[in-house]
């Protein structure tokens, strides 16, 4: 037989296409302000007085950053209701992308935070500043300026991975096509297609990105 | 960003070319005969790899059920190897439009519109689709499904009946496969599921005397499918299915699979041809 | 579960090695020469490159991976799945790898290029002999980083219906309904596989970080 290719299924299904492109941007929205939250927070754990608490963010780190995003979101979507704990493919998705960022956000950020000087600190507190103005002023924002391009391409990726939760049913790009997929069997004209969708989505991710970056850590700093 | 510099010539020889190539191409590639099947010595068959009892690997890796029983039986009948390709439920149909496989026996039921992009053989078992969900759980009509979440492996039978007889509005959730569908009940994610004939089985397995079947959609047959076109291994299938019903073979191997008797078959389904036309 | 379910486990185990070592090896070989197109100084070559790679880091794998599964087979390449898959792989990590590795080539002081073209030494013994042994160290550590994200992303040739580890879980835990425990399991197979891989890539990079100061 021949094969030739066929792209009114695809253009039939446009609308649904871009509106599911709107749920890819809501989860990867979504993981990365949980991401940012989990990285802030297991960075200050991480240096806290209490040592089973260290232990517990570096072993957070570890586990997460060495088994599969596949197998994390199983765990949580199909393991953890027998806990007690049932959530929607979406809250699932959105935290599950979130604890996957989150450990590699807590070991770029800590990076960024090693890179500022012990003087600077001490300098800070001399100053009469208080321990957090510290960490706001003097810590966190020269060291977000470090660490932005890592944040970022960290974050691509996270928007990239969002299409692996078309495996728990979430609403996405990814489980939208294989939607349209399943109805035309014109496997390759979808994913192809898509694959172009996700080129776009994240380079507006990565100009958006750059935007912030131009927007508040340009330098002079005020 | 300029490359290269297309001239209306170049423009003209690419878009010639690149309508023509999918064409050529494919044409040499993707004919299968039975005649290429045995000088290759080898037959690859398509099948699902986690839907006991039709076609599922086992712990020790190795693929069985009423499908592979079929597989083995028509690689014996050409006298070739038999090499089974699991396949996620979504993945069947494009894995053999696209060349993968020479034949799905993949629990592949008959229906119209998907008789549009595969050839199907004469049925070989039957199948009922169902929802199914804990005993518990009131379902009478279809409208009572609105008010449920229900799973269904993607672009399988299942999610064709749900999403057809469901109100307006159903939650689906869509899974890679059985096996997510089957779990995702299972751990409560989702409160019914779109069933083949064995599910509440395997989910009374887990948790016996927990599910049952809610409502039955639709009686399903099942067959053989090739590419379109493809005239002689769809002729040599259907000669292959005659056979091994009339010489007890397919009777031995539902017994065996399915624990029920071998089922009457229909000379003919509704926009399903058996035959290449 | 028993001991056939968790041999099956295995079993799944070796095809996630085996898909990860033919991904980084083929990758190795096509990213070395992507990184050497890129910083070759040929504009025409360094923007195809830069192309292939922007293609490759800017989908998700999963859709490079259909992509490849189904394409292939479209323009007439009829291959075992294993084989289709280790080829999308391959293609995913030459595009990271040969971008981690034209920055460690970049990484390596102009001088030494210099030096080596004043002793008009050809393009390939300069390479060879002067700037790969320089930057492969350079890049060792996100090469190592690297492996461990391919092993990780094997998983997702269980979406196409590949039976690697992942897909072996899912399988298992069907049949036992112990998700808790198979995924368990599955988790600490891939974390044995990765962790001592990220120590040593750690340890490397510190040991580095110690040699430049």
């Amino acid at each position: 037989m021949n094969y030739t290719l066929d792209f009114t299924p695809v253009i039939e299904g446009m609308p649904a296409l871009l509106m599911a492109c709107l749920g890819t941007f809501g989860l990867a929205l979504g993981g990365m302000a949980l991401a940012i939250v989990i990285g802030v927070g297991g960075v200050i754990l991480r240096d806290s007085k209490i040592a089973p608490v260290r232990w517990l963010v570096k072993a957070f780190v570890e586990l997460i950053r060495n088994t599969p995003f596949l197998v994390q979101i199983f765990f949580i979507y199909f393991a953890l209701p027998l806990a007690g704990v049932r959530l929607d493919p979406t809250p699932t998705a959105i935290i599950a992308l979130g604890i996957n960022g989150g450990a590699y956000a807590i070991e770029i950020i800590r990076g960024g935070v090693q890179s500022i000087g012990k003087g600077q600190i001490e300098a800070g507190l001399a100053l009469g500043l208080h321990k957090a103005q510290v960490f706001r002023l003097i810590v966190l924002k020269p060291a977000l300026r470090a660490i932005f391009p890592s944040l970022t391409s960290q974050f691509v990726l996270l928007t990239l991975t969002t299409s692996v939760a078309s495996a728990i049913s979430a609403y996405e790009l990814t489980s939208v096509a294989q939607r349209i997929e399943s109805d035309s069997f014109r496997s390759f004209e979808v994913y192809g297609t898509i694959t172009l969708f996700y080129l776009v989505i994240s380079w507006v991710m990565m100009r958006f990105f750059a935007a912030i970056s131009t927007r508040y850590f340009s330098y002079p700093v005020k | 960003m300029s490359i290269f510099k297309p001239t209306r010539r170049s423009l003209l020889v690419t878009g010639a070319v690149s309508l023509a190539m999918p064409a050529v191409l494919t044409r040499a590639a993707f004919a299968t005969t039975p005649d290429e099947i045995k000088k290759r010595g080898k037959v690859i068959v398509g099948i699902q790899g986690d839907n006991p009892p039709f076609g599922f690997v086992n712990t020790s890796g190795k693929q069985e059920g009423l499908d592979a029983a079929m597989g083995e039986l028509f690689a014996k009948e050409l006298g070739v190897q038999v090499e089974f390709t699991p396949l996620a439920v979504a993945n069947r149909i494009p894995a053999l439009t696209a060349g993968r496989v020479d034949v799905l026996f993949a629990t592949m039921a008959m229906l119209p519109e998907r008789a549009k992009a595969v050839q199907y053989s004469k049925p070989y078992a039957a199948n009922y689709i169902t929802l199914v969900a804990a005993k518990s759980t009131v379902v009478k009509t279809n409208a009572d499904m609105g008010k449920l979440v229900i799973g269904v492996p993607r672009s399988s039978t299942q999610d064709t009946q749900i999403t057809k007889n469901a109100p307006e509005g159903t939650t689906i959730r869509r899974y890679d496969d059985d096996a997510a569908t089957l779990q995702a009940l299972l751990s409560g994610q989702v409160q019914a599921v779109g069933a083949n004939m064995f599910y509440v089985q395997r989910l009374n397995a887990q948790k016996p005397d927990t599910f049952e079947d809610k409502l039955e959609f639709q009686r399903l047959y099942n067959g053989a499918c090739t590419r379109l076109g493809e005239k002689e291994i769809n002729a040599t299938l259907n000669s292959f299915i005659d056979k091994i019903k009339a010489n007890g073979e397919l009777a031995k191997a539902y017994a065996t699979w399915m624990k029920v008797p071998l089922p009457e078959f229909p000379a003919s389904v509704e926009g399903v041809p058996f035959v290449v036309s | 579960m028993g001991a056939n379910e968790f041999l099956f486990l295995l079993t799944g185990l070796k095809w996630t090695v085996l898909l990860s070592i033919v991904g980084f090896i083929g990758g190795g070989v096509f990213g070395l020469a992507i990184a050497l197109a890129r910083t070759s100084g040929r504009p025409l070559l360094e923007r195809i490159t830069a192309g292939y790679i922007a293609l490759f880091q800017g989908t998700p794998l999963l859709m490079q991976l259909f992509v490849v599964y189904y394409g292939l087979a479209l323009v007439g390449l009829k291959l075992d799945a294993w084989v289709a898959v280790a080829i999308g792989f391959t293609l995913h990590a030459s595009a990271y790898l040969g971008e981690i590795w034209r920055g460690s080539i970049e990484a390596v002081p102009k001088g030494q290029t210099e030096a080596a073209k004043a002793l008009s030494l050809h393009y390939v013994w300069r390479m060879k002999d002067v700037i790969l042994p320089q930057a492969i160290r350079i890049s060792l550590p996100a090469t190592i980083g690297f492996l461990v994200q391919l092993i990780k992303g094997t998983s997702l040739a269980a979406i196409v219906g590949f039976t690697e580890l992942t897909r072996a879980g899912n399988i298992v835990s069907n049949q036992i309904f112990q998700p808790l425990l198979v995924f368990g399991i599955v988790g600490a197979l891939y974390f044995l596989l990765c962790w001592p891989l990220s120590l040593y890539g750690s340890h490397l990079e510190r040991r580095m970080a110690i040699a430049t100061r």
